[in-house]
């Protein structure tokens, strides 16, 4: 099973969903969730075949597209991105799970669900710029007609916010690109070409910027990260999970992955500017989190603040920081997706109420043991606290950090610590109020559902495993940062 | 001269104008029988059937300039584009008009099929005189076509179409016999040749040129010469606007290729930054800007999707210079590309709009209200055709604009630095800016709720005029290489530069 039919499963998802006579829209779920596992598999057995042979031709798929402008339709995959593969199918699967109440129109909605899928899978899998930024671009419509037909609050107003940052990105990432591709000779789109090119570094040091932002604002970079908070409220709860869990990943994934290698001078010469903004970003979106009163604008901004210690991993240009990066990359997209699970499907479709005081009328730990339970897995996750995949990866970004700039260590304790303060907080007042018990029964809710039951441990299974053993997962990322490609960023002085 | 080999050359044409005189012989056969107009069904599939005619006549004639002169030329670019025009003029006559929007169907259809000729004509001369006679046939039947459904915003149209029409028509010509006076001839291959043997152009000969882009910027309705387009995108009948818009736009890129390229790529210029040179090239990205941000932000503020439309053209046509911009042939190829997807998406659209304002009275976007629920198919292929036109893969359109850009950027490019990166990057935010107008449409269309979900029925015809442009633009975007290499093939030819 090559990785292709992480791409080929998603795709052919959604073309069966699309295609579903009326009658049988139930089916819509249920095939979803089949090519959601489908590709998960896809993505577990090409990650433990790399793993088991490290030393093994990689998979590729190579065709020529368009000949006159040196594009081709190529499709790789190393170890760095079959992790962020396997991240997608997980993230896939348990969104599936927790949309399976979905009665409205559910052709539509697992259509354009298993098209953002597609669109991440084949992100993660293009090694040639063209072809990267189709799949960036086809998540767009589709994003946008998720949060708006089946959002919640202000959906109209969040969908297009969020619609318009992400093409006004994209314009970016497109200049920067063609910017690359005229500089190189206008030949080939091929990402490995490109990276090895020298450019001038008077063009590096304009062309960087635009490229690195647009794919940054994807990532949620400071000061452009207003799109994601309002986005990831508004939408409905499997696309928060998506949203955050994986959408943003491919902007920290371009980032990384495309910019820097292509402009590493540029990179050096604006690296200290990207690590401010990071850290700008963490701080501001634990303190903006501690205020909140909806839960899922807690979870948005704690989102902002964990994005950012993943572009200060890049930013630090050692190879512990970029590890970090990736596994902040993995960890946040479980937890975020977790978190936005519990918050979105198993809370607040239950008590129709996401207001941190209003939930206190409900003892959910009493009334819900089950998500009180998983939320608190959750957010121990979330902090960071060992044993779980958070712990591992801040760990690694404070290595690299301690490598590079030893005096932003200060700034970043300092959000390590909000991060604990907000999430306490968020835990505290929706799930474990301090009342008089006998001063209100506790409303009865209906019990968690098994597709429920099953997302959540699944989610937690997998940032369990990552944080007790991360060694599969670091060899597979080490894979990629030991190619080519970040050779000139990791020989940095 | 051999008549007979002539007449073989020209039989695509031919056909079209027997077909014409076909149409005009029924409606008075039928007005004198029955004192009423003839049936529009019956009409419409003679039109048809004639454009497929020429179709067959054009895929059977030879390839070789019969005639040996620059008057008619069947140079590959000429073939593929009578070809495009056929297709984009077959889909505007299956486009049904409202009812009792057209009084007379046969003289409607027989003029419909002149301004074909007129545009088949156009793309096929490399002798400027017969390039004005040729387009001005396009441009009388067009003129026409706008003002025919009797009612006072189409003779308004009409009107100003025609009047903004003449004066580009005398821009034009004008611009031509000064160019004529810098060298007495009018053939482009022998000015091309004249110009690069007196080493640039005297100050007359270049007012006569930009005196030729001004008229031909009427005919692109390119910013600031675009006023008529909302009105005439607004007030005449679905078909006449479909043909302005695809066939009529098309054909104006491809004379203004020709006519740049062959005949005065030595005057170029250049607009590249840090390193200006006057020349047409420098105009052209002066006029790109000025269209791409006119057309945007003025379509940014309309409530009528046909006036949306219209605008959406003129920040069209700014890509498109963007293209030309650059004087390159991948870039040019790659317009050349871009004109024709343009050309099928803008008529799909246009087309669900007549749909939509047949049953809800108008265009407005509440109009638009929960089509999805009324016919999926429809709001399928909406989404397809503006999601082509604000350049979202994997369409068509997106390809298109990337190749133009993606070339334009490669082609401006000296010793690794790009030139033209201030007009890409422009186009390039300005196309972000498209997608908002686009999607206010869309949401309209799929997050809206219609306030009677009665299904939206379309006859087959209509159902056709809608269908073919999405599966076409669905095709070319998964495999552009289909049409974008034979039109850089044919161009690199046409122009000798291979």
């Amino acid at each position: 099973m090559t990785p292709a039919w992480t791409l080929i499963s998603a795709f052919a998802g959604a073309l069966l969903v699309l295609l579903l006579p009326a009658r049988s829209a139930g089916w819509a779920r249920v095939i979803a969730l089949a090519a959601s596992i489908v590709g998960a598999v896809a993505a577990a057995a090409a990650c433990l075949a790399k793993l088991q042979q490290p030393a093994a031709a990689a998979w590729s798929f190579d065709r020529p597209w368009l000949p006159e402008l040196g594009i081709r339709f190529h499709l790789a995959a190393n170890g760095l991105s079959l992790s962020l593969l396997l991240l997608t199918g997980l993230v896939a699967i348990a969104g599936v799970l927790f949309s399976w109440n979905v009665t409205q129109r559910p052709r539509a909605f697992f259509a354009f669900f298993m098209t953002i899928i597609g669109g991440v899978y084949g992100v993660f899998l293009s090694r040639d710029a063209f072809l990267l930024f189709v799949f960036y671009e086809i998540v767009i419509v589709p994003k946008y007609m998720l949060i708006a037909i089946w959002g919640s609050t202000n959906r109209e107003y969040g969908a297009m916010k969020l619609t318009l940052y992400s093409i006004g990105s994209s314009a970016l990432i497109l200049l920067g690109l063609v910017v690359a591709y005229a500089a190189a000779g206008g030949t080939s789109f091929d990402l490995d070409y490109l990276a090895s090119v020298k450019y001038a570094p008077s063009v590096q040091s304009w062309a960087f910027p635009i490229l690195f932002l647009g794919f940054a604002v994807l990532a949620g970079m400071w000061p452009f990260h207003t799109w994601a908070p309002t986005g990831h409220v508004a939408a409905p709860t499997a696309a928060s999970m998506l949203l955050a869990g994986v959408v943003m990943k491919l902007g920290a994934y371009g980032a990384l992955c495309v910019a820097m290698p292509i402009f590493p001078l540029g990179f050096v010469e604006w690296r200290l500017v990207i690590a401010g903004l990071a850290v700008v970003g963490i701080i501001y979106g634990a303190l903006t989190a501690l205020t909140q009163k909806d839960l899922k604008f807690v979870i948005g901004y704690s989102s902002v603040s964990h994005m950012g210690f993943i572009l200060l991993g890049m930013a630090t240009a050692t190879h512990w920081g970029l590890r970090g990066a990736m596994l902040q990359m993995i960890s946040h997209g479980i937890v975020a997706g977790l978190l936005f699970g519990i918050a979105g499907r198993v809370v607040y479709e239950r008590t129709h109420t996401r207001d941190l005081t209003e939930l206190q009328a409900f003892d959910l730990w009493r009334s819900l043991p089950g998500a009180a339970f998983a939320f608190t897995l959750a957010t121990a996750a979330s902090m960071g606290l060992p044993g779980f995949s958070g712990f591992v990866a801040e760990l690694a970004i404070g290595i690299g950090v301690w490598q590079s700039d030893p005096w932003l260590i200060g700034p970043v304790a300092l959000g390590i610590i909000v991060t604990g303060a907000f999430s306490l907080r968020a835990m505290h007042r929706a799930f474990f109020p301090v009342r008089n018990a006998a001063a209100a029964a506790a409303a009865l809710l209906p019990p968690l559902t098994w597709p429920e039951m099953s997302a959540i441990a699944l989610l937690i299974g997998v940032s369990v495993a990552i944080g007790v053993y991360p060694m599969p997962w670091v060899t597979l990322i080490d894979d990629g940062l030991n190619s080519p490609l970040f050779h000139s960023i990791l020989a940095l002085p | 001269m051999n008549y007979s080999a002539l007449f073989i050359q020209l039989l695509p044409e031919a056909a079209l104008v027997i077909t014409a005189l076909l149409l005009l012989g029924v409606a008075v056969a039928a007005e004198a029988r029955t004192h009423r107009p003839p049936a529009i069904d019956v009409i419409t599939a003679i039109a048809a059937l004639g454009i497929a005619a020429a179709c067959a006549a054009l895929y059977f004639s030879p390839l070789a300039p019969a005639s040996g002169t620059s008057l008619l030329v069947t140079d590959p670019l000429a073939r593929l584009f009578k070809a495009v025009v056929l297709l984009l003029g077959l889909l505007a006559v299956l486009l049904p008009p409202a009812r009792d929007e057209i009084a007379q169907p046969g003289e409607f259809y027989a003029l419909l099929l002149f301004a074909l000729t007129g545009l088949l004509l156009t793309v096929g001369t490399n002798h400027l005189l017969f390039l004005f006679v040729a387009l001005e046939l396009a441009s009388l039947s067009l003129y026409l076509l706008a003002g025919f459904s009797r009612t006072a915003t189409a003779a308004e149209a009409s009107l100003k179409y025609f009047l903004f029409g003449g004066v580009s028509a005398a821009f034009f010509l004008f611009g031509l016999s000064l160019l004529y006076g810098f060298c007495p001839t009018l053939t482009l291959p022998a000015m091309a040749a004249a110009l690069t043997a007196a080493d640039g152009l005297p100050p007359l000969a270049v007012v006569g040129l930009v005196m030729v882009v001004v008229g031909l910027g009427f005919k692109l309705a390119a910013a600031p010469f675009h006023f008529w387009a909302p009105d005439v995108y607004q007030g005449s009948p679905a078909t006449s606007v479909g043909l302005i818009a695809a066939a009529s736009k098309a054909v104006g890129v491809v004379v203004l290729v020709r006519l740049l390229l062959m005949g005065f790529a030595a005057a170029a210029g250049s607009a590249a930054w840090g390193d200006l040179q006057p020349g047409w090239s420098l105009w052209l990205g002066v006029l790109s800007a000025v269209s791409m941000v006119f057309g945007n932000v003025l379509a940014l503020a309309q409530t009528s999707v046909r006036r949306l439309l219209a605008y959406s053209a003129v920040a069209n046509t700014g890509y498109l210079l963007v293209a030309l911009t650059a004087h390159g042939a991948h870039s040019a190829g790659a317009a050349l590309f871009y004109v024709v997807v343009y050309g099928l998406a803008t008529f799909g659209a246009l087309a669900v709009t007549a749909a939509v304002e047949r049953d809800c009275g108008d265009d407005s976007m509440g109009s638009f209200a929960g089509l999805v629920q009324r016919s999926p198919l429809q709001a399928l292929a909406l989404l397809v055709f503006l999601a082509s036109l604000a350049g979202i893969p994997p369409l068509a359109g997106f390809v298109g604009k990337f190749a133009m850009f993606g070339a334009a950027m490669a082609e401006s490019t000296t010793q690794g630095v790009p030139g033209l990166t201030w007009l890409v990057g422009l186009a390039v935010i300005m196309s972000a800016i498209s997608l908002y107008y686009y999607l206010m449409v869309l949401k309209q269309a799929f997050v809206r709720s219609a306030a009677d979900a009665l299904p939206l029925q379309l006859p087959l015809a209509h159902g056709m005029a809608v269908a073919v442009p999405a599966v076409l633009l669905i095709l070319l975007g998964l495999f552009p290489a289909l049409l974008l290499s034979p039109l850089t093939q044919a161009l690199l030819v046409t122009l000798g530069w291979v």
